[in-house]
């Protein structure tokens, strides 16, 4: 794209602190008519807390902010939107029970008459219309929870141009799609652009940035580190761009002798997935990879006994175990450190030291009372241990750095004793810094015995950490491979499955 | 400068720590206050101990009850209870039973009410809002139901002594009951593996599911005594006006949650201390007292009542949402 087609949107030294973490520093984005632009980065580089800006949802600490070169402060979704920012998240914001047509028209339902009745007419026949402008047949009266995750995409996008969007922001738009899908969304962008759309593509994968993009933003720790034309760079370069050092430092891999097998799954069958079976050894890290809706979740769940167990059996250590709750998988030491660590994970509001020992609060003393010095040690322990960086032990954890709050979750499995460490998206949403520590801890763990199962849809994380990796794909398990056999070819191609 | 410092290593803990603290500095002062605007009655045991015979059911229901409101939870059924344990006590004293085993009938019956409370909110899942309200109109109905609709004389020397008999000759009896139940609250609460799973499941029930504990245990066992500290109150009740009616304890449970709630317990549940709850009880047993002997309309004290809690609600608020900013 060309100057002389207009600068749309411009982000200018844009700051945004949070207690703990710089998430943006000075960085400075500009977004031309038309284009497409890539955003790159780790988890953690800052890429969401920029959208989340430009959405307001966040309000920048200082910066200023330029829609088509009048001054703007975004202090709300609503005001972002009327300005014509649209962001289409990962997690979809659709409404479930409504049609199609509704939710393109929410809020802003046609009506007519003196009574502003609503026109459901006139709603199904624009709805039908703007689906079709972007050339996809898609019922205007079908019910959105019917739909599949990319059907229900497009009815966001759908929903964002029925209001004049100039800026459409997609958050990892990909994620959950599978090749045919992708392809079709991106039909999709190559028509919004030629109509002068303005979008923020972004993803971490090169392949994407390559074939959709104009021009690419790495960021990295908060910081805007390059703006380049996409044809003139290369994936490696991108690569360094985006990790900034060797990806063997990003990526620590040390070698531990796998042991004897500790965990046997058989047969495993549960609301979400079917029919999984696979044995997890002594120090061994065993990646389990799949999209959005692949049933990871579903299975760790089941694993941990906070998901009914339809048929199927679990052994630990050759003897076989039936658990039934989160109680019980703690008594046979497997600990969960979940997907959402701050709604399953952490009593946010109480501190550090309670949470350390909140999976072992029978340990606290022998008999009624908790023991306080006792306590204190412990949580002073594992606070070195684990290098988890906080004021005081009693220090409220909702406060606490991502990659650190993280620490503390496993730090309370460790606490309790657990051998079996399952861990759903572990980096997610923390700082490149923390994430190569909790990468360490991993193989610390696994070094002392412990066997560790690592959900991650992460590629180049799972590739580099772990020793074995399973795919999952609609709830069935489509293939595994070991380290050596594992490509993000192979593994986006058995979770498409 | 330290003092910025100070504040943003340890955001909102300093408006925790001072929230009951001030509450004890207002009630302090109004009781000073009081003792001096209504001398000399105020500060006598002609006023004093009458006072504090009241304030004990209703407080050591409302220690009972913030354990309940800290795991998340809340029980209205309180007021129907009484009234229930009220009629039942009256009814089987009239029937010629020994006191002791009215006692103890009278516990189990609470028991049973509270673990039926447990059952619905956690066995079915039932809001607890919605479950309790329901038995409180159960219970209050079935009160009516054994009386008849009317006040039946309740008197028997065991009966006597729990409301208004004295230990060692000068403590009143229910202040005893009062002293020994806030220890024990206070203790499970502040002190025991028990208390700091009431407190992690009020924070996040879900997290505290994942970490192993037996979230509908400790919230059933909650209820539980609440039932029986309600019916405990309810022979205090009984005892001290000698008659069981069904309308005893009416109303009371929002009293009793005003308290609460005035104390610092937060109603979303994960926040809240027995201490909290003592002081918000005692500033409202204070100020009606005072109200009351200073001749003051009951239109007016209502009116005061409900000031004070919405007053010192909102100065919550404020404080917290202060102390937010800081971060």
């Amino acid at each position: 794209m060309t100057d002389n087609n207009g600068i749309v949107l411009k982000m200018e030294n844009i700051t945004k602190i949070f207690p703990g973490v710089i998430a943006l520093e000075d960085v400075s984005i500009e977004l031309y008519k038309g284009e497409v632009l890539g955003i790159l980065g780790e988890n953690g580089a800052g890429k969401s807390t920029l959208i989340k800006i430009l959405a307001g949802n966040y309000i920048k600490d200082s910066g200023s902010i330029y829609v088509d070169g009048q001054k703007f402060e975004i202090k709300s979704p609503s005001e972002a939107m009327a300005s014509g920012i649209r962001v289409i998240y990962q997690e979809l914001n659709t409404l479930n029970n409504l049609s199609v047509a509704e939710n393109i028209f929410i809020g802003e339902q046609l009506v007519k008459g003196p009574f502003k009745i609503v026109d459901w007419k006139a709603m199904t026949k624009k709805a039908g219309e703007i689906l079709g402008s972007l050339n996809v047949a898609l019922d205007p009266n079908s019910v959105i929870g019917d739909l599949s995750i990319s059907e229900k995409q497009i009815v966001e996008i759908a929903k964002a141009i029925s209001k004049d969007a100039k800026i459409l922001v997609m958050d990892e738009p990909t994620a959950a799609l599978s090749e045919e899908e992708t392809q079709s969304l991106f039909k999709i962008i190559a028509t919004l652009k030629s109509r002068g759309v303005s979008i923020i593509y972004i993803s971490h994968r090169l392949k994407e940035i390559f074939q959709i993009t104009d021009r690419v933003v790495v960021l990295r720790d908060g910081k805007k580190v390059e703006s380049i034309k996409t044809k003139d760079t290369n994936a490696n370069e991108l690569v360094t761009l985006m990790v900034g050092r060797d990806i063997k430092e990003m990526y620590p891999k040390r070698e531990v002798p796998i042991g004897n097998t500790v965990m046997e799954v058989k047969n495993l069958t549960a609301d979400g997935f079917k029919d999984i079976s696979f044995k997890l050894k002594k120090g061994e890290i065993l990646g389990i990879f799949g999209l959005l809706g692949s049933g990871r979740t579903s299975l760790v769940k089941a694993l941990f006994g906070a998901n009914k167990v339809k048929s199927g059996e679990i052994l630990i250590n050759g003897k076989k175990v039936d658990i039934k709750s989160p109680k019980m998988a703690r008594d046979e030491k497997i600990g969960l450190v979940p997907l959402d660590r701050k709604v399953e994970g952490l009593a946010l509001h109480l501190g550090v030291k309670e949470n350390i020992t909140l999976a072992n609060i029978e340990d606290l003393g022998k008999g009624f009372l908790i023991k306080k010095q006792l306590e204190n040690k412990k949580a002073q322990m594992w606070i070195e241990e684990m290098g988890i960086k906080t004021p005081t032990m009693d220090q409220e954890v909702n406060s606490l750095s991502g990659g650190n709050q993280q620490k503390v979750v496993l730090a309370k499995w460790l606490e309790s004793g657990s051998k079996i460490i399952i861990l759903n998206e572990p980096t997610r949403g923390i700082d490149v810094g923390a994430k190569i520590e909790i990468y360490k801890l991993m193989q610390n763990l696994c070094e002392k015995g412990s066997a560790v199962i690592m959900i991650s849809s992460e590629l180049p994380e799972i590739l580099s950490i772990a020793d074995r990796i399973l795919v999952m794909s609609k709830g069935k398990m489509t293939a595994e491979y070991s380290r050596k056999e594992a490509s993000e070819e192979n593994l986006l191609q058995s979770a498409c499955i | 400068m330290p003092e910025i410092k100070a504040s943003s290593v340890e955001p909102g803990k300093k408006a925790k720590i001072s929230n009951t603290g001030i509450l004890f500095i207002v009630l302090v002062v109004l009781f000073a206050l009081f003792s001096y605007v209504g001398r000399p009655f105020f500060f006598s045991t002609l006023n004093l101990v009458p006072m504090l015979n009241n304030l004990s059911f209703i407080g050591i229901i409302a220690a009972v009850l913030t354990m309940v409101m800290v795991s998340g939870d809340i029980d209205f059924s309180i007021g129907g209870n009484i009234g229930l344990t009220a009629c039942l006590v009256a009814l089987l004293l009239s029937k010629g039973l020994p006191g002791w085993l009215v006692v103890i009938i009278a516990l189990c019956g609470g028991a049973i009410m509270g673990a039926f409370n447990g059952f619905l909110a956690t066995v079915i899942g039932v809001n607890s809002i919605i479950a309790t309200i329901g038995t409180m109109f159960i219970w209050r109905g079935i009160g009516y139901t054994l009386s008849n609709g009317e006040s039946m004389l309740a008197m028997n020397p065991v009966i006597d002594y729990i409301g208004r008999g004295f230990l060692f000759k000068v403590i009143p009896f229910p202040i005893v009951i009062f002293i020994v139940v806030f220890v024990i609250t206070y203790v499970i609460m502040n002190l025991s593996k028990w208390g700091r799973r009431i407190y992690a499941i009020g924070t996040n029930p879900m997290a505290s599911y994942l970490s192993g504990i037996n979230v509908k245990k400790v919230k059933f066992v909650g209820f539980l005594l609440c039932g029986i500290t309600a019916s405990l109150g309810g022979l205090i009740l009984t005892s001290l006006s000698a008659v069981g009616m069904p309308q005893h304890g009416q109303g009371l449970e929002l009293v009793i949650i005003s308290g609460i709630v005035l104390g610092g317990t937060a109603l979303g549940g994960g926040k809240g201390q027995i201490l909290g709850t003592l002081a918000g009880i005692l500033i409202l047993s204070v100020l009606y007292n005072f109200l009351t002997i200073m001749n003051v309309y009951y239109f007016y004290i209502q009116i005061v009542q409900g000031s004070v809690l919405v007053l010192v609600v909102a100065t919550y608020e404020i404080r917290q949402s202060r102390a937010l900013k800081r971060v």
